[in-house]
């Protein structure tokens, strides 16, 4: 009986016991390029096992010098003469995945402390930015152009007498949850580092497919220095599953960003900004 | 990114080299041997045996053909190590073959090709007894005649040499002190022309840009600097919170990479030894990155020539390949961004 190589396997599964079995596959192309061969082999224990290898392949064309071309052919030599082409595994390995973030902020070594200080430093002189409530002069400010929306928001909220907007949302009324960093009772001086740590992240949902992890950095590195980015992506097609943590290093920039873009309109969706939840703190 | 971790040495690394192409790497460390990689994939293409001393330096002839024909060995295949065994030997780097070696009184601690390839300068310590010298070493005539002749000694003064570079077209000779100052000599007569003090202990690392018209240093005093060559005026400096050990520029993006780390000796007592490749931006003397991965002090950094990749040698006995990810191209400045719309 001929085996059929290709589609899904149609004989009962009584026909499936012999030898044809160890040939039985199926393969599968998906949308998005990725090839999943189904097969059923025989182990060396005699028993009948699923294997589910799922490929995707692209093509990398590569330019190199001709100098450097004729290298690849030399022969191996000293320690490695008579080894076969390709790396070996006892010398090059494959480490673990490092990131460069590259970002400009801060001068020089700045720390969290120094930051805290500039901070209370300027906080009777009252120097606050109108677009993005950095501690400069609104017209300094670098995100002046980058976010025409955000400018607008940012007015409604600013408590600056200047603003032509009518009267200014103050504190959110009764009833309404504030997040801690808001409340005016608070200082986040004096908490532990770790406390600080968990605080200071935010949950954002609602993003777009193509979002990456640099996007979520333009967009929220306006508030303040973010310590680490998370972004959800899709195991198989490496795409935004659409939901990203964010942690700050200071607490209120983490507020603010939350107060500022949660319902912000970005890439044709509205996002939804929250407290991340935390195993050891009840904010959410 | 996924790093390439290479692990062909025993002891720790003291200094990598990307040549011209920048298709191999070239690593030399305290185990004695020098070993080549291809730096697209890891794969150790061969070792360079017959050092008994720790290797201190490497250096891969840059230029192309430019030793006379005459020569059996075809140029760019050229390699050069020093070595704490008082010698520098010169290299056949496709069959790992020793061609030719020079016995020094000291350790040979930095050697480096001339930009015709023929000559080199080789760094020797100050040890027993004998002053820290720079030598130039013929290379043309060793390769034609298969003897050496008697090299030219210099004596930087006041404190030893530690580091030297050749100015572009061997106009003159850059060197870093012991005690952080940087000069200018004249390798011909032996003549210093110019010298700067602007570090404040000593010189561990000296790069020069591809056309040699300006250089960075990087220095125990934390920091490294940019200078320009010809009048060794200080450029930029770049002040880090920890000993450093190398620095290198980048092409394509305006960086920095610096890399060092606490000694082992003062690590101890703390709980991290800031062991990161530290990424400055070259004009706005900013940090604006860092990449971790190596358990001891980074002793060396290098950059590809076409700047897509760098790898780093640590205390620690690896090399680590990093190329960079796409993000790495697409990142401006928001200062910068209104220029390049």
């Amino acid at each position: 009986m001929p085996v059929e190589i290709t589609g899904a396997p149609k004989s009962s599964w009584a026909d499936e016991v012999g030898e044809e079995l160890d040939l039985h596959y199926e393969a599968v192309t998906d949308e998005n390029g990725v090839k999943t061969v189904i097969e059923h082999i025989i182990n060396d224990d005699g028993k009948k096992v699923k294997v589910t290898r799922k490929i995707k392949k692209t093509l990398i064309t590569e330019r190199v010098n001709k100098a450097a071309a004729e290298r690849k052919k030399w022969a191996k030599f000293g320690e490695e003469q008579g080894k076969k082409p390709g790396p070996d595994l006892s010398t090059t390995s494959v480490g673990e995945q490092v990131f460069l973030k590259l970002s400009s902020t801060g001068r020089g070594v700045e720390t969290v402390e120094d930051i805290e200080i500039t901070k209370k430093k300027l906080l009777g002189k009252k120097i606050l930015c109108r677009i993005c409530k950095g501690d400069h002069f609104t017209t300094k400010c670098p995100y002046k152009d980058t976010l025409p929306p955000l400018d607008e928001l940012h007015i409604q909220e600013s408590k600056e007498p200047s603003t032509t907007e009518p009267a200014p949302v103050e504190a959110p009324g009764p009833g309404k949850y504030v997040p801690p960093s808001l409340r005016g009772d608070r200082k986040s001086t004096g908490e532990s580092y770790k406390e600080r740590r968990d605080d200071a992240t935010i949950r954002v949902t609602n993003l777009s497919e193509d979002t990456t992890e640099s996007d979520i950095h333009e967009l929220f590195r306006h508030f303040g220095s973010i310590s680490r980015v998370y972004l959800a992506r899709d195991h198989q097609t490496n795409m935004c599953k659409g939901f990203a943590f964010v942690s700050f290093q200071i607490r209120d920039d983490a507020g603010k960003a939350l107060a500022s873009l949660n319902g912000y309109g970005y890439d044709n969706l509205i996002l939804r900004v929250e407290w991340a939840k935390s195993s050891s703190s009840s904010t959410s | 990114m996924r790093p390439i971790l290479l692990q062909g040495h025993t002891r720790s690394l003291t200094q990598i080299k990307y040549n011209r192409e920048g298709d191999l790497l070239f690593s030399s460390a305290k185990d004695h041997v020098v070993n080549v990689w291809f730096s697209h994939n890891g794969e150790r293409l061969g070792t360079y045996n017959g050092h008994i001393g720790a290797v201190w330096t490497v250096d891969n002839i840059t230029f192309f053909n430019s030793l006379s024909p005459s020569t059996c060995i075809a140029a760019s295949k050229l390699l050069l190590s020093g070595s704490a065994d008082n010698t520098a030997k010169l290299w056949d780097v496709r069959t790992g073959k020793c061609l030719h070696t020079w016995e020094f009184h000291t350790a040979v601690k930095r050697i480096a090709f001339s930009e015709d390839d023929t000559m080199a300068l080789a760094v020797t310590e100050q040890q027993m007894g004998y002053q820290g010298a720079v030598a130039i070493l013929k290379i043309d005539s060793v390769l034609e005649t298969g003897e050496q002749d008697e090299p030219f000694v210099i004596n930087p003064e006041p404190t030893k040499a530690v580091v030297a570079a050749w100015g572009y077209l061997n106009k003159y000779l850059i060197i870093g002190h012991k005690d952080g100052m940087i000069s200018q000599y004249d390798w011909k007569t032996g003549q210093k022309l110019n010298s700067k003090h602007p570090h404040s202990d000593v010189i561990t690392d000296l790069q020069m840009s591809p056309d040699r018209t300006y250089f960075v240093t990087s220095s125990k005093d934390k920091s490294a600097q940019l200078f320009e060559s010809n009048t060794l005026n200080p450029l930029k400096k770049y002040v880090t919170d920890c000993p450093l050990i190398s620095a290198s520029i980048t092409p394509i993006q305006d960086f920095i990479i610096v890399g060092g780390g606490q000694d082992a000796m003062q690590v101890a007592g703390t709980s991290r030894g800031k062991f990161e490749c530290r990424f400055w931006h070259k004009i706005l003397e900013e940090e604006v990155g860092r990449v971790k991965g190596h358990f001891g002090p980074i002793n060396t950094i290098a950059v590809h020539p076409d700047g897509k990749s760098f790898s780093s040698g640590g205390e620690d006995g690896y090399i680590r390949v990093h190329h960079f990810d796409e993000d790495y191209f697409k990142f401006t400045y928001p200062e910068f961004q209104h220029i390049g719309a």
